[in-house]
């Protein structure tokens, strides 16, 4: 456990273009220096400037061309400055393009408002046939750069900044489309916390440590087909889900799961209202925004009441 | 190819051209006389432009052509037609439930790689095709057919700006410079003062054509090795129809049988 999310995501990418000549990796001026996929393949590695509309478009015709386009740059730019190419090119005309997109949620800290982005699930889930996945850590990082250099489909990568974490145990022939579970042996709990993304992920850890009848639910790939995959086999396990995600909640993960399980409560715990208007580190801003393990304790026992009645 | 065998091929390609616009010019009025009608002006001011491409460039599987002012996708339809991309007739369907043939241009067409109308997309994506080309160490172009109006989308220029930065001089970027938009004439909106010098900034090499001149036209499209080609093709909205000829009202029109007859019969 070296690499942050978008330090594994350059690592692998340049690992798997050693043995994939079609990987073309690209770059919106926020790559940062001595790129470790410009070192491996000059030939192969394009910065494109400060174009992230164009850089999606042109990545279209490279997609067509026979090539698999590896778009990154930071999620605000990326999900919403490119949002119609992403919508026309990738949604509408399903080319084969991935995006990674850094900065994801409010992981800039102290980088203020402009470069957090706390909507790009709701904006990638409303365009149809884009994959989006918030990996945790480096491995599952790293896992979902392999399945989407493989895959045809299009995809959002969502990475955060530069923390490091472990990811969780998943039995490594499995695809990070399969859920992992965390807590409660039984399979069946008056509970199910579902985690989207590192930070919330790394709550969800604690949550089941403290709270043994609650489920963790851990998912990876969130766009509307994959929850559509889940809702059978989440259905097994509880009728009232807490999705805890670092987003909005108008649009977020919970929201459209909510539509799928009509017979559960779904709630979410998420970013709330508030703009992230001021410094700090992302524990910080996330704290502001009443994300953190205290807050969502409050919910639980909210929702399910204190932890010794169940 | 030498130049007076270039000039000779031009010559007769220039003849079959100029057969094969009026055909291209009786479907775009019979697209505008459906009860959905079409982009007429701007389709008539880019016909020869993309009768032109198809015809030199269109063969090749390692050229991709765009139309990114899709705005003008009768045209499109009429030169895929009549260039036997499409066997289907799209004036029969245009614009009807269940037509693949929509108002702007549908990637779901066979000779289309990419839906244009949202302005400036069909440049990017025509740039991306030709780095691909020039990456695989192949020959293809990238070739764009915009609109003058379409160029005050900073999409144009942000894609203008990554082109000379990567070297890609196998793009040719054509500008159907008819003068006009939807709600009137550029020079009252948003004009520009001087587009040549702008593509010169970037790099561009610059050619200024008669855009209704095919001998002129097919001369201007050959790409440029050294830099990346902007042809500004002068043409004239309406052309070829004389009661809506340069009229910037004419940028949309749904239009009775009875003057399509009229108008088709004035072609002749």
């Amino acid at each position: 456990m070296n690499f942050s999310g978008r330090e594994a995501y350059k690592a692998e990418l340049a690992e798997l273009a050693c043995d994939n000549e079609k990987i073309v990796c690209l770059e919106a001026d926020l790559g940062g220096k001595k790129h470790v996929f410009q070192q491996k393949h000059p030939d192969r590695f394009l910065n494109l400037g400060i174009a992230e509309a164009a850089g999606i478009d042109m990545a279209a015709g490279l997609a067509e061309g026979g090539f698999t386009p590896f778009f990154s740059t930071f999620a605000p730019f990326a999900a919403l400055r490119s949002a119609e190419s992403i919508k026309l090119a990738m949604g509408y005309m399903g080319k084969n393009i991935k995006i990674a997109a850094a900065y994801g949620g409010v992981s800039g800290g102290w980088f203020g408002t402009t470069h957090h982005c706390l909507e790009d699930i709701a904006v990638l889930q409303s365009f149809q046939n884009v994959r989006i996945v918030c990996p945790h850590g480096e491995e599952e990082t790293r896992k979902v750069v392999r399945e989407a250099a493989t895959s045809p489909e299009p995809y959002y990568i969502r990475l955060s900044r530069n923390e490091v974490f472990q990811s969780l145990d998943r039995n490594p022939n499995s695809s990070c489309r399969e859920i992992v579970y965390q807590g409660n042996e039984q399979g069946v709990s008056p509970l199910c916390v579902i985690s989207v993304g590192e930070q919330a992920s790394e709550l969800c850890k604690q949550i089941v440590e403290e709270y043994p009848s609650i489920i963790h639910a851990h998912v990876v790939y969130v766009d509307s087909v994959s929850l559509k995959s889940y809702v059978e086999e989440l259905r097994t396990i509880s009728d009232r889900f807490l999705v805890v995600e670092e987003h909005r909640a108008t649009g977020g993960t919970a929201s459209y799961l909510s539509l799928l399980l009509p017979e559960c409560k779904v709630y979410s715990h998420d970013c709330g209202e508030k703009w992230p208007s001021y410094g700090g580190n992302h524990t910080d801003v996330l704290r502001y925004l009443g994300f953190g393990l205290q807050e969502l304790k409050q919910q639980i026992t909210d929702i399910i009441g204190e932890k010794n009645d169940f | 190819m030498n130049t007076v065998i270039s000039e000779t091929v031009h010559s007769a390609l220039a003849d079959y051209l100029t057969v094969l616009a009026k055909e291209a010019r009786k479907l775009i009025v019979d697209m505008a006389a459906t009860p959905t009608g079409c982009h007429i002006g701007g389709s008539l001011s880019v016909i020869d432009l993309l009768l032109s491409v198809y015809a030199k460039y269109g063969s090749d599987q390692n050229n991709a052509i765009v139309l990114s002012k899709g705005h003008s996708a009768a045209a499109l339809y009429a030169t895929l037609y009549l260039h036997g991309v499409i066997e289907e007739n799209p004036a029969v369907s245009y614009g009807r439930d269940g037509s693949l043939f929509t108002g702007h241009p549908n990637h779901k067409i066979a000779g289309i790689p990419f839906a244009t109308g949202s302005l400036g997309h069909g440049v990017s994506y025509a740039a991306g095709w030709a780095l691909g080309q020039k990456m695989k160490g192949e020959n293809g172009l990238g070739v764009a057919i915009g609109g003058d109006g379409e160029m005050q989308e900073g999409l144009c220029w942000e894609t203008a700006q990554v082109v000379q930065a990567k070297s890609i001089s196998n793009f040719i970027y054509i500008v159907d410079c008819n003068g006009g938009q939807n709600d009137g004439l550029i020079s009252d909106i948003s004009p520009f003062h001087n587009l040549r010098k702008m593509f010169e900034a970037f790099g561009f090499r610059v050619k200024d054509i008669d855009g209704h001149d095919f001998n002129q036209i097919l001369s201007a499209i050959e790409p440029d090795p050294e830099k990346p080609l902007a042809v500004l093709a002068r043409t004239i909205k309406g052309k070829g129809i004389k009661a809506i000829e340069g009229n910037p009202n004419c940028h949309y029109a749904k239009i009775p049988e009875r003057y399509s007859n009229k108008w088709k019969r004035g072609l002749e």
